[in-house]
């Protein structure tokens, strides 16, 4: 149909923009690489995706146009092997790379390494991943702006010099215990011991920067005193490679555990107008200062008497972007690429950041892991027999895996992000306690049964019970699963009983089972559960 | 008829022919891996009730009360049956070891740590007693089922 065999008909179709790039390379893996190849499909950009050998088969390395193996599945054999990656961009014609997050993402020789390839990095600049990765560094910078930081020492802290132990004492007392001491070169949680009472503080110095050295190869430790009980909330940044900068939300992240998220929303429930208006402000003030270019997020905590410190900044793509996404309706991603090609800030953007300070929606991200909430999230690689995801009104799912996938033991465990949206927040809620029950995962514990119970608690839905202390004070994964286990018992019984039960099949019938479902049912005769023990558990595992 | 037990011993329930089963919570729970039924006449079925993901034998009842009176403790004084083999549940690495042979350790102690999905993951003793042996060392790469401690 053309506006000439019609007249008076208007074409719908309008010129769409030539894609950022032509073709890119994602150097990561799992839902985050989907993700990313999944917006390139959306703008016309061709993909190139690099695997490890656990991964060969992965969805992420389905959907590219190209892929490239890296090596075995050990992250420093493979996703972390910053030659491969670029000489893989390089001989797949990739002209730019995006990095995901984890891995080589806040990695600055390795953005300089792509940079200097001839190819664009999809982040920050190396000066500024220095900058802000250097969390010493960072505290420095954040305080001379008139941003308050958690308060603690700016210098590292002396750890094999035992006279300077009775400085370092003293400024830790100036703090006040409880305190934490923190990695330099660490983030996310990582790298941190708290420490009660003088006594313990040179052996927590000691023990902290062998695991810094060890971890990120740089032993540097600082002190911050804990700010507990705090609300973990943060802000999403985006800037252009032409000085623009905004804020575009801001997340509360407080369900965590071990310092890792579990749930996540935006915006932050109670927060008043001033405050979010003080808050965007503060951390865009952080990203001008820090030259951020492309996505970022400026991490605050949120004390009782309602005041804010700042944390640190990840200059990255992170996990729970998604939330975000979807209260503001942008693609960060896609942003990124036309940030990163040299575009300013875009009109949408714009839009996004000014709406940001009263947002008309409420959006949240319930995090699964193959990790196991009854044994304290001990993880739980293997192999996922089916797998349902949920969708419908205001739902979104990412994820990486597919019914029959290995989730394997080398890398970290998530393995999906339910997310939510809805006009307000008791929506989103309704909306995710449908979504997680419409969830089916079979073949791994996940930590399903924990995203449920924080999203049927009273006061999470209140919005009053949240800190970074949650988890610890409300879950008992223990008690929650012997709960349900004679149900189990029953149905299992049920279903293998099926047959010999005479007369009452009707309620057997309403046990949903997976023997309709081709190549479910009754294993083989050879099956592995024949056996007990470790064979039994060898043959679930790497099948 | 049958009878149900979980792998770990949390709950049994017996049915017999005739016998409703059902429960409200059925509808919140899926039927995974159903598996053939093995030389000692039990089956395995794989149900998830709530997120919780459960491993369940199903047996015989009459069989499964044989085996309960076979393996009850012969004096009033032996509550604690033999040697406890503490086996691995997840592939890792023994990132450290706490304790020797001869050592006497009280229930909850750390024992073992073992490294796995780049986070460390300690193995407790499930009660009191003495290690009669240590299987693993530092450093050492394990898989599921392999034998790291015999607490006596």
């Amino acid at each position: 149909m053309t506006a000439r065999s019609h007249p008076g008909a208007v074409s719908l179709r309008t010129d769409k923009p030539a894609p950022p790039f032509a073709r890119i390379l994602v150097a990561n893996r799992g839902e985050i690489a989907v993700r990313i190849m999944r917006t390139c499909r959306d703008l016309g950009i061709q993909t190139v995706a690099v695997y490890s050998d656990a991964d060969a088969d992965a969805l992420h390395v389905r959907m590219a146009d190209v892929a490239v193996r890296l090596g075995p599945a050990p992250a420093g054999e493979s996703y972390l092997l910053v030659d491969s990656i670029i000489a893989a961009a390089l001989a797949t014609g990739a002209e730019a790379i995006h990095p995901g997050y984890g891995f080589l993402s806040e990695r600055s020789s390795f953005a300089r390494a792509v940079i200097d390839a001839g190819i664009v990095f999809v982040g920050p600049t190396p000066e500024a991943i220095d900058g802000l990765g250097d969390k010493l560094i960072a505290r420095r910078t954040v305080s001379a702006l008139d941003v308050p930081v958690v308060p603690g020492t700016f210098e590292a802290a002396p750890v094999d010099r035992p006279d300077d132990v009775a400085v370092i004492v003293a400024a830790a007392e100036q703090i006040g215990f409880p305190l934490m001491v923190k990695a330099a070169a660490g983030g996310g949680g990582r790298g941190m011991r708290r420490v009660v009472s003088a006594g313990e503080l040179p052996a927590a110095l000691a023990t902290a920067s062998a695991e810094a050295y060890a971890a990120f190869g740089d032993g540097s430790v600082y002190l911050e005193r804990e700010v507990q009980p705090a609300r973990h909330i943060e802000v999403q940044l985006l800037g252009d490679h032409h000085g623009g900068v905004v804020a575009l939300g801001e997340r509360d992240c407080s369900i965590q555990r071990r310092h890792q998220k579990l749930v996540e929303e935006s915006p932050a429930p109670g927060l008043t107008a001033d405050e979010r208006t003080a808050l965007h402000a503060m951390a865009v003030r952080v990203a001008r200062a820090a030259g951020l270019q492309s996505a970022a997020t400026a991490e605050f905590l949120f004390d009782t008497a309602r005041r804010f410190w700042f944390l640190e900044v990840n200059a990255r793509l992170q996990v729970e972007h998604g939330v975000t996404e979807l209260v503001t309706d942008l693609d960060i991603v896609a942003e990124q690429l036309w940030i990163a090609a040299g575009a300013p800030l875009s009109d949408r953007v714009h839009a996004a950041a000014e709406s940001s300070l009263a947002p008309g929606r409420h959006a949240m991200e319930v995090r699964l892991y193959a990790e196991d909430p009854s044994r304290a999230f001990a993880p739980s690689p293997g192999r996922i027999t089916s797998w349902a995801m949920p969708s419908s009104m205001g739902v979104r799912v990412d994820t990486g895996v597919r019914a029959g996938d290995r989730v394997p033991p080398d890398y970290d465990a998530m393995i999906a992000k339910i997310m939510t949206v809805g006009p307000d927040r008791q929506t989103a809620i309704a909306r995710m306690r449908r979504a997680l029950r419409e969830t089916e995962i079979t073949g791994i514990q996940t930590t399903l049964p924990f995203g449920r119970a924080v999203v049927d608690d009273a006061a999470f839905i209140e919005g009053t019970g949240l800190s970074t202390g949650w988890v610890l004070e409300r879950w008992d994964g223990e008690a929650s699963r012997t709960e349900v286990a004679h149900v189990a018992a029953r149905i299992a019984a049920g279903v293998a009983a099926v047959g010999t039960v005479t007369g009452r099949t009707d309620d057997l019938v309403s046990v949903r089972k997976d023997t309709d479902r081709p190549g479910a049912g009754g294993a083989p005769a050879d099956s592995a559960w024949r056996n007990s023990g470790r064979s039994a558990a060898v043959d679930r595992w790497p099948r | 008829m049958s009878s149900t037990t979980m792998h770990e011993g949390d709950a049994s329930f017996v049915i017999e022919p005739g016998d409703v089963v059902s429960d409200p919570l059925h509808r919140d729970a899926v039927v995974g891996e159903v598996g053939a039924v093995d030389r000692h006449g039990r089956k395995m079925v794989e149900v998830v009730v709530q997120g919780w993901r459960f491993e369940c034998t199903v047996e015989d009842a009459e069989r499964a009360a044989l085996q309960a009176r076979a393996s009850r403790p012969r004096t009033a004084g032996e509550t604690r049956g033999g040697p406890l083999e503490i086996r691995a549940i997840i592939p890792g690495r023994i990132a450290a070891v706490s304790v020797v042979a001869g050592d006497s350790v009280l229930a909850g102690q750390a024992v073992l740590v073992v490294e796995a999905m780049k986070m460390q993951n300690e193995l407790r003793a499930p009660r009191d007693g003495t290690i009669s042996r240590v299987a693993v060392a530092s450093g050492q790469t394990i898989e599921i089922g392999d034998l790291l401690v015999v607490l006596a």
